[in-house]
């Protein structure tokens, strides 16, 4: 700000020499660390509209007067000024500017910097994230954004992670954020076999993500923005010297806690002390083993990670970067093991003396998974602890012990028989690749045309059968023992193919007066998503397995736009962007296909004004206010890829229907909805960003709220429909939310550093309207048969809902079976009485601190979140004790949840009814923290050689969870906790070599 | 700047003719041109979805990972037409009680406790107005695609719609009314009186009377379906309509019995086995096919869940899995008088290892199975299965003989003569020979409600039969379990009809939900 004050001040003394005439200036532009001679490099006489920019030979020529400040600006590059005195030659160098660089924000067809952007947007570079054992690019995220909120679905090695940027506003369309990856969006289906669609992309290959949170950024993403934007950009080739790094690490995953069900010694004093007549079905044939099933299911896993990468400059011209790297990601849960290989390319050559970029980027990444049959996590808390493990007669199943009835027939499957008896091999092999040309026009450098094509492509393959003996292959039938394990139990085979095209129109030109800058693109954007398949499976008819009707699908989404933005700087301190897209989407029906969506935003750069340039403790202070439209359209999740077309559906062989003596193929109408068209959401957006004393303190503040209407949900449909539920435009949601972001650099010496980062988001969905319907089920089975559903959406409570009566508990504390609070008083419980709670929390948090001192560095991030329920079904339905004993004269006991005390047993006795189940007792607060990651490392510059340098360091993640939660793991994205894959704290050692 | 927009437009022409991908087509689910175009037998299966409609669950396989279940619901088998329809009829009576309980169907055996978030009422209405705008669809795209045929192809598909309509008001009462007048993408409409209900079936059955034809294939509806279908809402038109009917349920009755190639089977088993095809009373059945027609809603249901391999040999009446679910009360059985020395041949319950009283209804060894529907065959010997063979006889002769008897009894007409020979051809064959016969002085209407359910027992019909004896509800008549205690108590009158499930209150805020029961 001073230098700008002065440069004024300087400029008005001078000014009277600007009469003393022009002169014709020129030189040249390099680059300080290549000598190469820089093109592009705007060159401006300060406070005057003369300008021009350095040819491709860095050359340039400018009329000025003598006195006149000249202004030499580079995006990347540190300006200069230079004062005119009258040289006939000036020759400029231009050193990278490292912080400005690093801050420049990807935001869809373009870029900005930081301090330029109008939206809400937030930038996360590689060393901001989390550290440790990172498989996927969603946990590198995962707390570090505020108002990200990421669930994944579990230990399982490529968990779905469940991203939810502010909430999600949709009830029935998908919630997930639009995913980037250099430009190209993804499809929001992953392949088959890749349960997490980040899996796709290498962590270490990322450079930088940028998440646009509101509108006004979003926008230009239209139809598949509502719920935000993730642009990941992975890293480019360098202009320097070649430069190589190997990094590896090795993880031990273990298992953090269990679910509290009874051990050997306590189950046995449990069964003698309240079922005595039971005590014969303790241990096999009198003897008791002591078996932990879920100690047996799970175990100590070794992952290793290895990654590769070369950068370079190719025959000194074209940016080059390739990478492989390779996963062997091992679960917890035995048999549970995902081997992931990929590779990168990245090249940018350019032509036509540097006009024409061109940027290939190529990802390729094979997985290959072992899914064992996860439901052994349900067995291990039901199996009886007193039995063993392996059968001490070796007996029929391969030596595993496994309890059968009189006729032969099998009872609760062996846990870890389940696991190490069937074999499911996923497969899929993805190749994610974009060609970019980025053409700036010869006659008209400020003008650039861009077209980027992208191809994302994948085959897939699944595998699954029963290995010899297979206690789930094994039948009685007709007295006659039979193994199904002869074939394939099932096999499915895919095919995906999305393409990408982009063309656009960019202009910027930057000017002196009112208007600084005019930035602006126009263009179009074609997407089509297809996939076909086709599974195989198999059913069990009379003992025997036998191939069903193959299923086959071909499905095919196309989206296509036109779109256009406009950025204004006025003054260098008022930014103004306005943008509009046109959206058609192949979901809707001609008529009803296209969707139009503005966004504008205001930007002011308070720390441009005359008022605080002389504030010595404002650095940086903006404010930020947008408003934009977004579009939903994404409904195949709940009504298929044709929603609006009057189409057949033939039934399969097994559902035919016999006319006389012929059976004749059943064609069903299906339910379809032409009327459907686009869902919507406004948000405004009111933010503020901030620098503070030297940048020791920086941070944003947003606050918005969003109203989404034409709602699509899938919701009961009127008497007369094909479907008694299908998608409709019906009703509207609101959301408010406040969002925090603080950075704290107390101390930045050369051998000191600290940095504390925390955020703290705050989210409200509701339910306002759903035009005829006041509420309906939204699912939330609690594994009580298939009726007995807890999850409601209704008009007046959060999106996602719990629907349950107010438990009525007696003098001691403990509750009443069926009685519940009469909330309306009318003397009958009725559905009316029964009181929504919100699944969702509605504040997340993330901190976390990073410390370097000399060549240690260490770091620490936290996350979790206030409020939000999660009901424990496991104490539902293993929480009494009368679960242990048999029924039907099955000959089995099962294990329970250890409520015993040594006399009492501390839970219900009986089964409890399905009325019981919807009760508010088995529902807790779902408020956690957990310590994400902590990380050690060690850096040794100069090691043996001058260019090497090693980097040592070891990790904890999933530290621990405080929470007042007891059942397993409080966050759940479901909110309902049964069996769940236990996530596990993994300890990664890992060395990281640069050369 | 101009050429800026020059270009911009040149892009967009040029990208215009992309946009026709916008109208993407589907290759596996197939429009109706595609379908006729491809199957030459399509409107024969669209029609045969539209009969399976009271049995199957979906277009998937039954049991599957991929359903592809016709409804929303929860497990797509217990929501099939009959299953939920026989649980309505049948459990809430005196006939069967079921001891799983789950999600609502304890309400259901001891008639308490109906509320509007019951699952099972909801399958009912569901599939029903899943039937009905299955018909409305298919009445509409027969006659847009000029099909051979078409006229006797919607006759047959109002057939299935008076059908359904026929049921809802027996259930429901005033129901709402859509046609293939009103779309297929549902409508808002208030619910229409019983009396109009019924006055809508009526038309439409009369108006088809004449298309239908005499004889068609066995699973297909025949001129006897209607007319029995007419004799049963005349028969009960006083309980519909306020007005009796009796004349024309026993004109109707007549005609099913005269006009019409049907008669009764010699062997009263043989009607409920895995070979029941090859009966001669079945007038209307609903088909079951161990691998063609797979349903665990059809007579799978019948069979598979009144058996338990603890007490009973499963495999001799040709099933593999034996679910514990059904057992008749003492309610049923007792009318056979003592069950080892009956000579009525239609006392097929199992009593061994099971107890004669129904202490616990939850217990399976309370309460006698029936092998009544069974899937072993009657001639020659079957292999166990899954799924049942077995057709359901929605409609048989021998009902239309007790039709034709309880509407003369009324004052409908007809000749004592003919009413007693009737009930005593049905009685002669479950005896084998007259002992069981009856004169005139003992056939009562109070005669008729028990014959009733020695005869039809098990097949749907109960309810309806004790609601139009005014035994149903009130406490005139009680049965075990009966308002949820074991020697049976009173239920209140407004459990004559049912209540409207919660979802549809929901999707159609101008359906008004029945009296006496919440909203």
């Amino acid at each position: 700000m001073k230098t700008i004050a002065n440069s004024l001040l300087f400029f008005l003394f001078f000014a009277p020499a600007s009469l003393l005439g022009q002169t014709m200036l020129s030189g040249m532009v390099t680059e300080q660390s290549t000598s190469l001679p820089l093109p592009g490099v705007n060159v401006l006489v300060k406070g005057t509209t003369t300008g021009t920019a350095t040819d491709f030979d860095g050359k340039y020529t400018i009329e000025v007067n003598a006195g006149d400040v000249l202004l030499f600006s580079f995006i990347g590059y540190q300006s200069q000024e230079v004062i005119y005195s009258g040289q006939t030659e000036l020759n400029i160098v231009m050193a990278e500017d490292a912080a400005q660089l690093s801050e420049v924000v990807v935001i869809g067809y373009g870029s900005t910097s930081k301090k330029d952007a109008t939206g809400a947007v937030e930038l996360l570079k590689a060393e901001d994230l989390n550290k440790g054992a990172i498989v996927s690019a969603d946990q590198m995220i995962n707390g570090k954004s505020t108002g990200v909120r990421i669930v994944n679905s579990g230990g399982q090695p490529d968990a779905n992670p469940n991203i939810r940027i502010r909430g999600g506003s949709s009830l029935s369309g998908n919630n997930s954020p639009l995913i980037v990856i250099d430009g190209i969006p993804l499809s929001n289906i992953s392949p088959a076999g890749q349960a997490n669609p980040l899996t796709l992309v290498n962590p270490n290959d990322i450079e930088s993500f940028s998440i646009l949170k509101d509108a006004s950024s979003t926008a230009i993403y239209g139809s598949r923005a509502s719920n935000g934007v993730i642009i990941i950009t992975t890293k480019s080739g360098s202009k320097g010297a070649p430069k190589f790094n190997l990094s590896s690490s090795v993880q031990v995953g273990t298992l953090p806690d269990k679910i509290d069900v009874f051990n050997s010694g306590t189950y046995s004093d449990f069964i003698n002390a309240l079922y005595p007549d039971s005590s014969g079905l303790l241990g096999v044939n009198g003897t008791i083993y002591n078996t932990d099933w879920q100690e047996e299911i799970y175990r100590t896993s070794m992952s290793v990670d290895n990654n590769f990468s070369a950068r370079a400059n190719l025959f000194e011209k074209v940016p080059f970067r390739a990478s492989f790297g390779h996963s062997g990601i091992t679960g917890i849960l035995k048999e549970s093991q995902l081997n992931r290989y990929t590779a990168s390319l990245n090249i940018a050559p350019e032509f036509l003396d540097n006009h024409l970029k061109v940027t290939i980027n190529a990802k390729g990444i094979a997985t290959e998974k072992d899914q064992p049959d996860e439901g052994a996590i349900g067995s291990a808390l039901e199996l009886n602890p007193t039995q063993p493990v392996f059968d001490p007669n070796g007996g029929k199943f391969n030596g595993y012990y496994q309890l059968t009835d009189a006729d032969g027939n099998v009872g609760p499957t062996n846990a870890l028989a389940k696991l190490k008896q069937r074999e499911r091999n996923e497969d899929a092999d993805r190749i994610l690749g974009n060609l970019e040309l980025n053409y700036k026009f010869h006659w008209l450098p400020e003008l650039r045309a861009i077209v980027n094509m992208g191809l994302d492509y994948s085959e897939s393959d699944i595998n699954e059968f029963y290995l010899q003996k297979a206690i789930d292959a094994y039948t009685v039938y007709e007295g006659l023992e039979i193994f199904n394990n002869f074939s394939p139990n099932y096999e499915e085979t895919q095919l995906k193919r999305d393409h990408t095209l982009d063309g656009y129109l960019s202009y910027t030109k930057n000017l002196e007066g009112f208007v600084t800058k005019v930035d602006a693109q126009a263009g179009y954007s074609y997407q089509n998503f297809y996939s076909e398949g086709i599974k195989f499976p198999t059913n069990t008819d009379n003992g025997f397995r036998q191939p069903s009707e193959v299923i086959r699908y071909a499905n095919e989404l196309n989206l296509q736009s036109f779109f256009g933005r406009l950025n204004l700087d006025l003054k260098d301190r008022y930014l103004l962007t306005a943008s509009l897209r046109a959206d058609g989407s192949s979901l809707f029906s001609e008529d009803k296909r296209w969707g139009y969506f503005p966004a504008f935003a205001f930007a002011w750069k308070l720390d441009e004004e005359g008022f605080l340039s002389d504030s010595n403790w404002v650095d940086t202070l903006k404010m930020r206010i947008g408003w934009g439209l977004t579009g939903q359209q994404d409904i195949t999740g709940t009504a298929g890829y044709y929603p609006y077309t009057a189409l057949y559906v033939d039934g399969d062989p097994t559902v035919s229907y016999i006319f006389g003596n012929q059976a004749y193929t059943t064609y069903r109408a299906n339910v379809y909805n032409p009327d459907l068209t686009w869902e919507k959401t406004k948000t405004l957006n009111v933010g503020v960003d901030f620098e503070l004393f030297e940048n020791i303190l920086s941070g944003n503040v947003d606050y918005y709220i969003r109203e989404t209407k034409d709602l699509l949900a899938e919701v009961p449909q009127p008497e007369g429909a094909l479907k008694n539920r299908f998608v409709s435009n019906v009703g509207n949601t609101e959301s408010e939310g406040v969002e925090l972001a603080l950075q704290l650099k107390p101390i930045t010496t050369d051998d000191f550093s600290l940095e504390i980062n925390g955020n703290l988001a705050f989210n409200e969905t509701y339910v306002t309207d759903l035009e005829n319907i006041e509420q309906y089920s939204s699912g939330g089975g609690i594994g009580r048969g298939t009726g007995v559903n807890i999850l409601q959406t209704a008009v007046g409570q959060r999106g996602r809902a719990f629907w349950l009566y107010e438990q009525v508990y007696n003098s001691n504390g403990d509750p009443i079976a069926d009685a519940f609070v009469d909330k309306n008083g009318d003397g009958v419980i009725s559905d009316s009485d029964r009181v929504f709670t919100p699944v969702d929390p509605k504040w997340t948090y993330g901190f976390g601190t990073s410390i370097f001192y000399k060549n240690l560095d260490f770091s620490a991030n936290f996350r979790g979140q206030l409020g939000g329920h999660i009901y424990d079904a496991n104490l539902l339905n293993k929480g009494y004790s009368d679960v242990a004993i048999p029924t039907n004269d099955t000959g089995y006991i099962k294990n329970a949840l250890n409520l015993f005390d040594g006399t009492t047993y501390n839970g219900f006795q009986e089964k409890q009814s399905d009325l019981q189940a919807l009760s508010d007792f088995y529902l807790s607060d779902a408020t956690f923290l957990r310590l994400d990651n902590i990380t050690l490392g060690y850096k040794l510059e100069n090691f043996i050689s001058k260019n090497l340098s090693l980097r040592l360091y070891a990790s904890v993640n999933n530290v621990f969870v405080i929470t007042d939660y007891k059942g397993l793991d409080p966050e759940n994205f479901d909110g309902i906790e049964q069996s769940p894959y236990a996530r596990p704290r993994t300890y990664t050692f890992g060395v990281n070599l640069d050369f | 700047m101009i050429k800026k927009l020059l270009i911009i437009v040149l892009i967009a022409t040029g990208m215009y003719s992309c946009t026709d991908d916008l109208n993407t087509e589907p290759v596996v689910e197939q429009s109706l041109d595609n379908l006729l175009a491809s199957d030459p037998d399509a409107a024969l299966g669209i029609l045969a979805r539209l009969y399976g409609g009271f049995v199957l669950h979906g277009t998937g396989v039954p049991g599957s990972g991929d359903q592809e279940a016709d409804i929303a619901g929860d497990d797509p088998g217990e929501t099939v037409w009959f299953r939920s329809m026989w649980n309505m009829q049948e459990l809430t009576t005196d006939i069967v009680k079921n001891r799983w309980g789950d999600g609502g169907l304890d309400p259901l055996t001891t008639a308490t406790g109906w509320v509007p978030t019951n699952k099972f009422f909801g399958y009912i209405y569901n599939r029903s107005y899943f039937n009905i705008a299955q018909v409305n669809n298919f009445i509409l795209d027969v006659q847009k695609a000029g099909v051979e045929n078409a006229e006797q192809f919607v006759a047959e598909a109002r057939f299935i719609r008076a059908l359904t309509y026929y049921y809802l008001m027996d259930m429901f009462g005033g129901v709402v009314k859509v046609t293939e007048a009103d779309g297929v993408t549902g409508v808002l409409k208030a619910k229409e009186t019983r009396a109009d209900i019924f006055k809508f079936v009526e038309e439409e059955l009369l108006a088809i009377e004449e298309v239908i034809p005499a004889n068609n294939d066995y699973g297909r509806a025949n001129k006897a379906a209607v007319y029995m279908v007419l004799a049963k809402i005349y028969l009960n038109a006083e309980v519909y309509t306020g007005t009796p009917q009796y004349d024309k349920a026993l004109t109707y009755s007549e005609k099913v019995i005269t006009a019409s190639g049907f008669s009764l089977d010699a062997d009263y088993q043989s009607i409920f086995q895995g070979d029941n095809y090859m009966a001669s009373e079945i007038i209307f059945p609903l088909i079951g096919d161990r691998t063609s027609v797979q349903s665990f809603g059809n007579s799978t249901y019948l069979t598979n869940a009144s058996l338990g391999d603890t007490t009973m040999p499963i495999g001799d009446f040709g099933n593999s899995e034996g679910w514990f679910g059904h057992r008749c009360t003492p309610a049923l059985y007792s009318l056979f008088g003592d069950l080892s020395t009956t000579g009525d041949g239609r006392a097929l319950f199992w009593t061994s290892g099971h107890n004669y009283e129904m202490t616990d209804y939850k217990v399976w060894e309370d309460g006698y199975p029936t092998t009544k529907f069974q899937n072993a065959y009657a001639s020659g010997s079957s292999v166990e299965s899954r799924f049942s063979d077995t057709d359901i006889p929605l409609f048989r002769l021998s009902d239309a003989y007790l039709m034709y008897a309880e509407a003369h009894l009324q004052g409908g007409g007809g000749t004592v003569d003919e009413a007693l020979g009737y009930v005593n051809a049905l009685r002669e064959r479950a005896y084998g020979n007259t002992i069981g016969n009856i004169d005139s002085g003992e056939l009562t209407l109070d005669f008729i409600i028990d014959e009733r359910a020695r005869e039809l027992y098990y097949e749907g019909h109960r309810r309806q039969d004790l609601i139009r004896f005014g035994l149903f509800t009130g406490s005139d008549y009680v049965w075990p379990w009966k308002g949820n205690v074991a020697e049976g108590a009173s239920i209140p009158s407004h459990y004559n009809v049912f209540p409207f499930p919660l979802e549809a209150l929901q999707a159609n805020p101008l359906l008004e939900q029945n009296l006496g029961y919440p909203n």
